[in-house]
């Protein structure tokens, strides 16, 4: 009867030790996601606070807090970048409610009325957005900024706020709504 | 609050949301939508980019796996900016949380906190402790006239009364002459053939010291079956000579002896009976004086009651006196190997008794774990109420922050 050759140590150990360090799943996918979203979630937390580094902040905060959760990730629930912005979303409101107050504009607005060349009449429409945008309450704000500035499609919207689609369609355009007005009176 | 509208958006509505739509992906729009599609643009310029600095500084982290960062420090950094007041509220939710959990283990310890210690437990210990309250009925071996449950229910909710508000006290600590009524449990253990003669011995041993046997049962019978049960009186100052006796009958198995100080029931019992007797007393001056039939008709009801009264509470002042001067022991005769923790000193440990054992170590570790879940079951409710409600609390808390 033949015995089996016996078994090399060291091969043994070379193929554990890239074993134990090889990423896991979630961790290959978390990248992704980090890289996919990185600057929407700064985009959005920016257009929420309206302050650049509290923007950082929360950015830095909701990936932390999402990679120590990333394995309790249930896809069932929703899609990675809804659940994402989810914790982006406490991180920011608890920024908020820190603060209590409104982070202070980041520079000055435009006189809409100092209209010169075709460049500064889009620059004082800008502005004239700009302006109407800041006045608006954070929870319009915040509409606005997953939409526009994250990118976010109506549908993960809801799940961000956890509320139906056509919910958060009629939310926003509401807010739309209440914008347009807004830049027509300051126009 | 979770809103839900379910319903199909509005045609117009749904119209502009698609154009919106079609301004963000750069594609046309219809031109009486025109300021929306502008609007659209408008905003999709504001966005925001962050620093390159604030960028390659997060890729590093992602890149390192977002090691957390010194929370503590920042946690400790708020409380300490935070007002004093709300830097007070942990060390006063302690605090609360402290007194309820003290009070509520004094309330469940309730009235077992009564002075008292215990020599030993086992063989040949003795256990002393006052009596809270005299005995509710009397003594069978007591022989007095009976006294009805519910009427000897009233004399101890008095005797208590008594003995917390008179001179004597709960424990009539200031008496001189203590009441304490002693009881012991002897069992001895010899062959089968010799539980006769254990028996006759033990009858002698009662003869001599004066006492009685208040009930007897022997039984022959193979090693195991074969016994005898004995419940005794004894005068009290004779006990411990007569206990040193009838260990000598035969092998001790265990022996244990309690006594209890029942000074304060007796006392007691004595003052109500003078009251008593004082009231018959005055109801016969009563009696003589009374001019119609109708006030000695009266009195003597009063009398009869009160007679009834006295009685009951001298039975009940000597079934106490009968128990402080008479111990009680019962004396049980085995026969076989020792019932012990473990191997004994006659025979080997076999593997019944190994069973046994067994099934005492899973009784107490069920006992013990049971305990645990008592105290821990309690205070994992409260986590969980404490966590759903802090949880509750800062979503609100997130929501007010919308508010603006």
């Amino acid at each position: 009867m033949n015995t089996p050759p016996p078994r090399s140590a060291d091969v043994s150990e070379s193929l554990v030790a890239p074993a134990r360090e090889a990423p896991r799943d979630a961790d290959l996918a978390f990248d992704d996601l980090y890289r996919s979203c990185r600057d929407d979630l700064f985009a959005y937390a920016s257009g929420l606070l309206c302050d650049a580094a509290a923007a950082e902040e929360v950015t830095a905060t909701a990936f932390e807090r999402a990679f120590r959760r990333r394995r309790s990730f249930d896809r069932r629930r929703g899609a990675p970048r809804a659940w994402l912005f989810g914790i982006a979303r406490n991180a920011a409101l608890d920024e908020l409610r820190r603060r209590r107050r409104l982070a202070e504009l980041p520079e000055e607005s435009p006189d809409p009325s100092a209209d010169l060349d075709e460049d500064a009449d889009r620059r004082v429409k800008l502005g004239v957005v700009r302006s109407a945008f800041e006045n608006l309450g954070p929870r319009d704000r915040e509409l606005i900024s997953l939409k526009f500035f994250a990118g976010l499609s109506n549908r993960e919207i809801a799940d961000v706020l956890d509320t139906s689609e056509s919910n958060a369609g009629t939310r926003l355009h509401r807010t739309i709504t209440k914008l347009r007005k807004a830049c027509h009176e300051t126009a | 609050m979770r809103l839900r509208e379910d319903d199909a958006l509005d045609s117009r509505v749904e119209r502009e949301l698609a154009a919106l739509d079609a301004a963000m992906a750069g594609d046309g729009v219809d031109p009486d939508l025109a300021d929306l599609a502008e609007l659209a643009a408008a905003l999709a310029e504001m966005r925001e980019t962050p620093s390159a600095k604030f960028a390659a500084e997060l890729d590093s982290r992602a890149a390192a796996g977002f090691t957390r960062r010194r929370e503590g420090a920042d946690l400790w950094r708020r409380f300490r900016a935070a007002p004093l007041h709300r830097r007070l509220m942990p060390a006063g939710a302690a605090a609360l949380a402290a007194i309820v959990v003290a009070t509520a283990v004094v309330s469940s310890r309730g009235g077992q906190d009564d002075v008292g210690f215990d020599a030993s437990g086992g063989a040949g210990g003795t256990t002393i402790e006052p009596a809270p309250q005299p005995a509710p009925v009397l003594d069978e071996s007591s022989g007095s006239p009976g006294i009805r449950r519910d009427q000897a229910s009233a004399a101890v909710g008095e005797v208590r009364l008594k003995g917390t508000v008179g001179n004597a006290g709960p424990f009539a600590s200031g008496e001189r002459r203590r009441f304490v009524e002693r009881s012991a449990e002897l069992t001895l253990g010899t062959e089968p053939e010799q539980v006769q003669r254990v028996a006759d011995d033990v009858f002698g041993a009662v003869g001599r010291y004066g006492g009685i046997v208040l009930s007897s049962s022997i039984e022959d019978g193979p090693e195991g079956q074969a016994g005898a049960q004995f419940t005794l009186l004894i005068p009290s100052p004779r006990l411990d000579a007569a206990l040193a006796d009838l260990s000598q009958i035969a092998e001790v198995r265990s022996r244990q002896e309690n006594a209890q100080d029942i000074t304060a029931p007796v006392v007691s019992a004595r003052e109500r009976l003078r009251e008593a007797r004082a009231e018959v007393e005055g109801l016969l001056k009563q009696l003589a004086a009374a001019d119609t039939d109708e006030e000695r008709a009266a009195v003597k009801a009063q009398l009869r009651f009160q007679r009834r009264r006295v009685a009951g509470l001298r039975a009940t002042k000597n079934g106490l006196e009968r128990r402080a001067n008479l111990s009680r022991v019962s004396l049980e005769v085995v026969t076989g190997d020792a019932v012990s923790f473990g191997a004994d000193e006659g025979g080997a440990w076999t593997i019944g008794d190994a069973i046994d054992d067994a099934g005492r170590v899973l009784a107490v570790a069920a006992g013990v774990t049971l305990v645990g879940l008592a105290v821990l079951a309690p205070i994992a409710l409260l986590a969980a109420l404490a966590l759903l409600g802090r949880r509750a609390w800062v979503r609100q808390g997130r929501e007010r922050a919308l508010e603006g």
